[in-house]
């Protein structure tokens, strides 16, 4: 039997250690600036592209990874028999998933790859794919890690605060939420992903207040699920202090057995959600 | 005068309408706050206006078609809450005379009292004795003592209004926020002044008749008049009518209208059916009516000739409004696209507040609240006007509260009323409203959303009067918390401080600050930075809101 990899892309926000330790891929989506073209997290880091966001008066855009440079990844890492378990940002936000797909009938037929549409986005692609990772050195079945996979994406509840809709009102990618644009008060919305885009979840005056609300849901989604163990995730825009403020409520809000993974958004998520953006991720195991 | 005829029921309920029109000022100073807008005797005055204005198109027929038609005008004429229990109270006094054929006897007008003080206390969920609700259950008592005795209609009423009069005298010593305010209760002393006019229409001379009825030839405007905010309809002819006859159903003259105009009412009450449309057709609408029953208050205008006189006189225009007349903002295009499952309602003052308001999803302001409570019929024609399914009401005001759920009763598609009572409060529960959600689960959401916000209002003092520790001199600066006197000073600045003192705690984060038309954005950025400096763990947020009479409306979360 054949080695299992596990593949995701930039728009994951895996911390660069985990991704290290696990051999995680990630296959980078472009970043454009103008003419000036970055891939996310090779050429770019996150601190970099906040620092230019600032600067810049363009907005910037993203696009997917085309099909062959999936195939690329997918035929360095894998050897004939081997088994490739691919997770991607939500395929309702973006084509990663497509080409991904694409790519699987470009290559050598005797590597399975398994592409799964994770329907969410940041740490919520990069939650599963970790525990892919860890269930592939494990070594566990490709059957089961899908299981595993598909229970945490079930399971997975997503809430986040952005700064401003600015951001996912230009680039197309606020879903549900337009119906939010264009108040007169400041409001601060708490977000979610329903059905792999975002949707409005709660309308809420003042940062503080949507901050408070965001631990609220960590209660209420332990209240939803009795018994199970649960596990969280937070990630943020250039916000540190805001995140590890909340990673640091939640282990006692959810009774938590693990540490809270803490992930900076990269550009493939920050140009959408905008700097300032705090997210969390909840899901049993 | 032992019995009263239709002629004379009639001049009764026109005498009561003027004489209310003339102490309505008087009335007004009565509010146990001395805020500006204490308004039960207008609210009063109006509503029993619009209901005479029915009985005026009437001959001087039958007393029961008389008292349906009051029932019906004071209903949709309600403004305010007296207003709403004033309609109660016609409403139950109808009832009362449904048997009466060609006159009423004391014993008649005993029992139509008596009913009609029941009426009040169903309509009121939890019954407050010291107000209106025990005076006119004390003149009904007095009424049947004298009825028992044998007393003619004239004398029966004359103890109505002894009784009356003894119930108000003694509503400060069962209300001691009364008797702390130096005032008897202001609906209590609008029923004794209802019972003044009546007698008044009963023992006038009949030269002395004739000048009441003269004046209220002209009444005051009470009916909202098409608007320049609107989008100018595409349909030309407002077209407004009764139409009188037993057995109509709306939902027939409404779905044959339908496709006559836009902007389609049909409001039914019983043997009355009141009809506006906008209209290219007026002939083929009264055509088609006119064949169901008889037609009576026709009135035809032309909109886009009033829309270039209401461009060409703006200013004059909006001065007109703010004296008599709430304005509603229609939606745009109503009827045209298909219904969206629930739309909103706001009553709501101030055109920065009407924006907010908007911006937040509310399809349609009702102008008014603080200076004219919009009346029952302006409401039901604004739940109309929404193109949705059902419909969604924020009062936005204590006194609103109550006409808003008369007009949910009155109006045909499902209306739910979320008791908001202050802006801050419909602000607040926009928060939770959830397109897609059901109405109940909204309404649930919103009435819990409503309450995270604490409510402040900065005005002035129109008297002298003291409010539990607080002495109060007329044109003082007073703060309101959750609508009682909290606070008193010199200016609206510091009065504003004083009271956010008192309304935020370490849980409070955000402060938002309306300001009013009398204040300027300096003035506001100014207070704004003062708070935020006083209160640096909360946000501080500033908002023109351009509503009248309240300097400030800020609220604490």
């Amino acid at each position: 039997m054949g080695q299992i990899h596990v593949v995701t892309d930039s728009g994951s926000d895996l911390p660069v250690k985990l991704r290290e330790e696990l051999g995680i891929q990630v296959v980078p989506l472009t970043v454009r600036f103008g003419d000036e073209v970055f891939k996310d997290g090779v050429d770019l880091t996150a601190a970099e592209f906040y620092a230019r966001l600032k600067q810049e008066t363009r907005m910037p855009s993203t696009s997917q990874p085309s099909p062959a440079e999936f195939v690329e990844v997918y035929e360095r890492i894998a050897k004939p028999g081997d088994t490739i378990i691919s997770i991607h940002l939500s395929s309702k936000m973006s084509g990663t998933y497509q080409s991904a797909m694409l790519a699987t009938t470009m290559i050598d037929p005797k590597i399975t790859v398994h592409v799964v549409d994770s329907r969410a986005a940041s740490l919520g692609i990069g939650v599963p794919t970790i525990a892919a990772a860890k269930a592939a050195q494990a070594g566990k079945s490709a059957e089961e890690i899908l299981t595993e996979v598909e229970g945490i994406l079930d399971s997975l509840r997503v809430y986040f605060v952005v700064d401003t809709l600015e951001y996912l009102q230009r680039n197309g990618r606020i879903g549900l939420a337009s119906a939010l644009v264009g108040t007169l008060l400041n409001i601060k919305p708490v977000l979610t992903l329903v059905d792999g885009q975002v949707a409005p979840f709660e309308k809420i005056r003042g940062r503080a207040k949507a901050f408070k609300r965001l631990r609220e849901l960590g209660a209420e989604f332990r209240e939803r699920n009795p018994g199970k163990q649960l596990k969280a995730a937070v990630s943020h825009a250039d916000n540190q202090t805001e995140a590890d403020a909340l990673a640091e409520a939640l282990p006692e809000i959810l009774d938590l057995q693990d540490e809270v993974v803490v992930g900076e958004i990269g550009a493939t998520i920050g140009v959408h959600a905008g700097p300032g953006t705090v997210a969390v991720f909840l899901y049993c195991v | 005068m032992d019995v009263i005829n239709g002629f004379a029921f009639k001049n009764m309920l026109l005498a009561a309408a003027r004489h209310l029109d003339q102490q309505k000022d008087k009335i007004n100073a009565l509010n146990v706050f001395p805020v500006p807008d204490g308004d039960t005797g207008t609210n009063m005055s109006l509503t029993l206006s619009a209901a005479t204005k029915e009985l005026e198109q009437f001959g001087n027929g039958e007393i029961r078609r008389l008292a349906s038609l009051l029932t019906r005008g004071s209903l949709m004429g309600a403004r305010g809450n007296s207003g709403v229990i004033l309609s109660q109270f016609f409403r139950g006094f109808s009832d009362g005379l449904a048997h009466v054929q060609e006159e009423i006897t004391g014993e008649d007008l005993a029992h139509a009292l008596a009913t009609a003080s029941q009426t009040t206390y169903r309509a009121v969920m939890k019954p407050v004795e010291g107000t209106m609700l025990t005076v006119a259950r004390v003149a009904a008592e007095h009424a049947a003592q004298a009825a028992a005795q044998g007393a003619g209609a004239l004398e029966v009423l004359q103890a109505a209004l002894d009784g009356a009069r003894q119930a108000l005298a003694d509503t400060p010593n069962i209300l001691p926020v009364l008797k702390q305010a130096g005032v008897v209760d202001a609906g209590g002393q609008g029923l004794v002044c209802l019972f003044e006019g009546f007698l008044m229409g009963l023992t006038a001379a009949p030269e002395e008749l004739e000048e009441l009825l003269a004046e209220m030839a002209a009444p005051p405007a009470v009916e909202a008049v098409p608007q320049v905010e609107q989008e100018v309809s595409v349909n030309k002819y407002c077209t407004e009518f009764i139409i009188l006859g037993s057995g109509i159903d709306p939902h027939q003259v409404r779905g044959e209208l339908e496709s006559k105009g836009d902007s389609l009412l049909v409001v039914s009450d019983g043997d009355v059916v009141k009809v506006h449309i906008h209209t290219d057709h007026p002939g083929q609408v009264l055509e088609f009516c006119g064949a169901l029953g008889e037609l009576t208050e026709i009135a035809i205008d032309n909109m886009r000739l009033q829309n270039q006189e209401f461009a060409s006189h703006e200013e004059s225009h909006h001065l007109d409004y703010s004296v008599g007349n709430n304005v509603i903002d229609f939606p745009v295009n109503s009827g045209q696209s298909e219904p969206k499952p629930i739309g909103i309602v706001a009553v709501v003052s101030g055109d920065g507040l009407a924006e907010i308001f908007k911006s937040l999803g509310v399809d349609c302001i009702v102008t008014g609240g603080q200076t004219m409570n919009p009346s029952t019929e302006e409401l039901v024609r604004a739940i109309d006007s929404v193109n949705a399914e059902q419909v969604i009401i924020l009062p936005n005001n204590k006194n609103v509260i109550f006409s808003a759920q008369q007009a949910k009763e009155l109006a045909e598609k499902p209306v739910g009323v979320v008791p908001t009572r202050s802006v801050p409060q419909g602000i607040a529960a926009l928060m939770y409203f959830v397109a897609e959600d059901s109405l109940e689960d909204n309404l649930a959401a919103m009435e819990e959303g409503m309450r995270e916000v604490k409510t402040g209002e900065i005005t002035y003092a129109v008297r002298s009067t003291v409010a539990g520790d607080l002495h109060i001199e007329e044109r003082d600066i007073i703060g309101l918390a959750e609508g009682k006197i909290a606070v008193v000073g010199a200016t609206p600045a510091s009065v504003a401080q004083d009271l956010l003192r008192k309304m935020v705690d370490e849980d409070s984060s955000v402060i938002s600050i309306y300001y009013g038309a009398d204040l300027d954005e300096a003035a506001a950025q100014e207070l704004t930075e003062l708070i935020s400096a006083e209160f640096p763990e909360c946000e501080v947020e500033v908002y023109a809101g351009g509503q009248p009479l309240y300097y400030y409306i800020v609220s604490v979360e």
